[in-house]
């Protein structure tokens, strides 16, 4: 067959012929809507200065928000343990966003069930379900462990995961030995990064506890164990194989405390299977010995930093997101430290590989104006590399920003960052704000470039603002968060992403005189 | 509107038929399940473009599903903001009324929409918020209708949402206006929201044959038009059962006789669009319709020609909600492929006759989720392909299966004569693909010695 006849036209082609467009056009008549001029005043008014401060006086609804609920992060976090199955106590539908919004992101299943609560849960309790659930779903899917989180419907009726477990346990449906890791996860407190953080938390707390091992910081040296790692709220896999890829050329041992990489980038053989890679969990209670603890998101992992640091005693060095040649910097001085480990010489070559690709892009970037939206310990590392490239970060929406974090908070960390340097004078940092918010600023003070997730395409759109996708969730193209956006690779990806989209944007935007063969 | 009576409730809720057992099945604690009745509310009412659609509750609810439907619009697109009053703690102690009046005004004042509609969620519907009156209270003082939609996740499935939906149309919305005095009055489509656009393919094909639409319940709906869906002649449930108890409410009201029917399938085409004349009660129409269908069915069998060549004997699986889990094997058995394993998950004891009625003995039923138990199928029953939704696209990747997404992400209008003929070019499409036999084939270095020859 002829690629012609397989000629197939989607809807973005299709509806675009002559008689759907006719259709259209008599739909609107029918509709007798407002004229054009009408419709064409309401929408100037809506990208005026009279309309953002009205915009940003709002208090009491949100219009497309940035962030998602906290169960959402401790589904992933689960997913970082090896052969653990998520499990959402609450009403099923939560279960089901969560999957679909993980699955388009990543492209690929998540496995995770819920114990689909309904109203007889809702007035008793959800005990039968969660007991009934824990059978059904260590029958059907053979997890070695399960990690449950709750949703805003069993916090608020009170439902008391410990005690549930136990008369699980007490009716039989899970051995005695059978681990079962849990957290509090109301969706009416934090977002999804709070989630990550208490999953985290939950599942090494409670596997370092039943161990009844005792934390002897250091001692694990003698295994060779030196160096715990955390990444957080990890959209990209591809961060995953980059750390471990500079992690190797230290030859440090390390352990990596929730390791979703396996679950969302495995390979199709031909089987499917729940469970892919994953932190071992033999390897958690043995972590509570190892020299130190890298955190790689402060702000996300704010309540295991405390775990980690006060129950196990370790040393603990918490970064931002290590985007950028400085963030990178940061990152090996610190690993340095915490092992002892001279800096390899592959790294210091890579880094000047990249630094000489960051001058021979420098002239497109520089005095560029972007707006940032995104998670805390993301939004740090990409103002440190906006601003050591040139670029001016004018508007940062941080729509789950400033958790108190030994009394630093995100708006004060971000903005001392900013006014240390010349490139960040004219930025402010908005934090609790939505993407409506940020509508409003990249059409009242217009900028050159736009990073952040899919959903800011919208807005981004409408103020005619290219958008170079960063962070999550990325629905809308394939593939992103394969590819490193830390370390000095990443910063390369980021780079070519950021430049690249500056270039094309320039080819289509000139047909003249600039249509440049050489840039 | 009275509230209904419980054996109503129960013989409304997903069929005609009052069930022998309960009537949407409860979903199993510890399964992956689907959606829940705050979402089937949601999708229901989501594709009146032109109202805005607020959810009252924590972050959750909105922020992990806003815009991320395949409904389209021919003009408006309030409906894709995400709205939500986003309560946090505090809210939960003190109660959300008051940022909930806020955001209704909010909304009303910078978006002038013709309707609001405010979502329950779990949360709100626990703590006990009296959003009804909060709803009214409002459209009293701002003089639009604020319609409040009282499905909060956990009174059960996605189906039950849908009705719950259709319950707050009949009691706020339909009735509530007319249409012009010249207006041509014909078909209420209910349950069609025109994913990939496939409204209007199906309006084409109505106007063709001089029927006209009334209201759009919902797919690519104004809110206007829905006030007026009483004034109907004919109701349609377009293949979604569990808005058929607004259909039965309205034939009881308004006397408008209503069908089931679906678009998948050129037989199943033809059908809706006779019955649809015939309900009008118009021998004009009736052989109007007789002509367009003949024409068209003809001219499809031409076009179709190729695709059924090479599509004849394929063997597919079949995951999918009580939406589809019958109509669209008929639009398969017309390609030459055969459905060799049928997701019953969503389906009621209606629907599982029906697919018995379009399937052979040899069919796999598969009653209950899970991936292994969808693939288990697959393999056992050597289909060829997987027509299911988008949660299990990933795993058929995994295990290098041939997939056409079916559900509401899909991005390809399968709907009326135009529909087959394009799911028939998506299915020779997907199976054709190269990547299939590669993805099949191991690393050369990992290929078998071919055997000794001795």
């Amino acid at each position: 067959m002829s690629r012609d006849e397989l000629n197939i036209k989607d809807n973005t082609s299709l509806f675009k012929e002559e008689r759907y467009v006719q259709q259209r056009e008599n739909k609107k008549q029918f509709e007798a809507p407002c004229s054009e001029k009408e419709t064409a005043e309401a929408l100037a008014y809506s990208k005026s200065a009279e309309y953002m401060e009205k915009n940003f006086s709002r208090q009491n609804v949100v219009i497309n928000p940035h962030k998602a609920c906290q169960p959402l992060g401790s589904v992933m976090a689960a997913l970082g343990f090896e052969k653990t199955l998520p499990f959402v106590h609450g009403s099923q539908g939560c279960n089901a966003y969560f999957r679909s919004h993980l699955s388009r992101h990543f492209k690929e299943p998540t496995p995770s069930v819920s114990t689909s609560m309904t109203e007889d849960a809702a007035v008793f309790g959800g005990m039968n379900n969660l007991i009934d659930g824990l059978e059904n779903s260590v029958a059907l899917y053979k997890p070695e462990m399960v990690a449950i989180c709750t949703t805003c419907m069993a916090e608020v009726i009170g439902d008391d995961l410990n005690s549930f477990i136990g008369n699980a346990r007490i009716k039989g449906v899970i051995s005695e030995e059978y681990p079962v890791a849990y957290c509090n996860t109301p969706s009416f407190v934090g977002s999804h990064i709070t989630g990550y953080d208490a999953m985290i938390k939950g599942i090494l707390s409670y596997l370092y506890t039943r161990s009844g091992i005792e934390s002897k910081p250091g001692s694990g040296a003698e295994s060779g164990e030196k160096l715990n790692v955390m990444l957080g709220f990890e959209p990209y896999t591809g961060n995953f194989a980059e750390l471990r890829k500079i992690l190797g050329a230290f030859d440090t041992k390390y352990t990596l405390l929730g390791d979703h990489s396996g679950n969302y980038d495995s390979p199709a053989t031909g089987e499917y299977e729940y469970y892919y890679g994953g932190t071992k969990l033999a390897d958690v209670p043995q972590a509570a010995n190892a020299l130190a603890t890298l955190s790689l998101q402060k702000y996300t992992l704010k309540k295991t930093q405390e775990y980690i640091s006060g129950t196990w005693n370790q040393q603990l060095a918490a970064l931002s997101t290590p985007l950028g040649i400085k963030g990178t910097d940061t990152l090996l001085a610190t690993i340095s430290e915490l092992t002892g480990l001279p800096i390899p010489a592959v790294l210091t070559e890579e880094r000047g590989r990249v630094v000489d690709a960051l001058m021979d892009s420098h002239p497109y970037l520089h005095g560029k104006r972007v707006a940032l939206v995104g998670d805390p310990d993301l939004l740090i590392g990409l103002i440190g590399f906006c601003l050591e490239t040139g670029m001016e970060p004018v508007h940062i929406i941080c729509s789950n920003g400033d958790v108190d974090f030994n009394e630093v908070k995100f708006k004060d960390e971000a903005e001392a960052l900013l006014a240390a340097s010349p490139y960040g004078t004219e930025a402010t940092v908005h934090v609790g704000k939505d993407l409506w918010h940020m509508r409003s600023l990249l059409l009242n003070d217009k900028v050159d470039l736009a990073i952040g997730s899919s959903h800011l395409k919208f807005a981004a759109k409408d103020a005619e603002v290219p958008l170079v996708r960063v962070g999550f969730p990325i629905f809308d193209r394939h593939h992103m968060h394969r590819y490193p956006i830390i370390g000095y690779q990443g910063t390369l990806n980021l780079l070519s992403l950021i430049v690249n989209t500056i270039l094309q944007q320039l080819d289509d935007h000139n047909s003249g005189f600039n249509f440049e063969l050489v840039r | 509107m009275d509230p209904l009576r419980q054996d109503e409730f129960d013989s409304q809720a997903c069929g005609s038929m009052a069930p022998k057992a309960k009537p949407c099945p409860r979903p199993k604690p510890g399964e992956a399940a689907g959606g829940c009745s705050f979402d089937g509310a949601q999708i229901t009412l989501l594709p009146i473009m032109d109202a805005a659609h607020l959810v009252h509750g924590p972050i959750a609810c909105a922020g992990n599903s806003w815009e991320s439907r395949g409904a389209l619009s021919s003009g408006p697109s309030l409906s894709q903001y995400g709205f939500a009053t986003d309560l946090t703690d505090s809210d939960i102690i003190f109660g959300g009324e008051k940022k909930l009046k806020d955001s209704i005004d909010y909304i009303a004042g910078r978006f002038a929409p013709p309707a609001i509609f405010v979502y329950s969620t779990c949360v709100t519907a626990l703590i006990g918020e009296d959003m009804d009156a909060v709803c009214k209270e409002a459209a009293d003082r701002i003089g639009i209708p604020v319609i409040p939609v009282n499905s909060p996740g956990f009174v059960g499935s996605k189906n039950l949402g849908n009705r719950l939906a259709g319950d707050a149309l009949l009691q706020y919305v339909i009735g509530t206006g007319e249409p012009e005095p010249e207006t041509d009055l014909g078909v209420n489509l209910i349950g069609e929201y025109n994913i990939a656009g496939e409204m209007w393919d199906i309006e084409k094909l109505m106007n063709s044959a001089g029927i006209a639409v009334t209201s759009r319940i919902t797919g690519d709906a104004r809110y206007k038009e829905i006030t007026w869906a009483h004034r109907a002649r004919v109701n349609m449930v377009v293949c979604s059962r569990a808005l058929l108890g607004l259909a039965k409410e309205m034939e009881s009201r308004y006397g408008i006789p209503y069908f089931e029917g679906s678009f998948y399938g050129a037989k199943e085409t033809t059908y809706s669009l006779r019955q649809m004349a015939y309900l009008m009660n118009d021998r004009e129409m009736e052989r109007r319709v007789d002509r367009l269908t003949e024409r068209e069915e003809a001219r499809l069998s031409q076009e179709l020609r190729p695709y059924r060549k090479l599509l004849r004997g394929k063997r597919a699986v079949l995951y999918t909600g009580g939406v589809k889990s019958w109509s669209v094997i008929s639009a398969l058995k017309e390609l030459g492929v055969q459905v060799v394993g049928v997701g019953t998950n969503k389906s009621t004891e209606d629907d599982v006759r029906r697919i018995a009625d379009r399937v052979g003995d040899d069919t796999e039923y598969i009653p209950e989720g899970g991936a292994s138990r969808i693939i288990k199928t697959v393999r056992e029953r050597k289909a060829d392909i997987m027509i299911a939704g988008g949660r299990n696209m990933y795993v058929a990747m995994k295990e290098q299966i041939p997939f056409i997404d079916i559900n509401q992400e899909r991005h390809k209008a399968y709907a009326g004569y135009e529909g087959l003929l394009r799911l028939a070019k998506e299915l020779t499409y997907s199976l054709a693909n190269p990547i299939w036999k590669l993805a099949a084939s191991p690393a050369p270095w990992d290929k078998e010695a071919p055997p000794y020859d001795r």
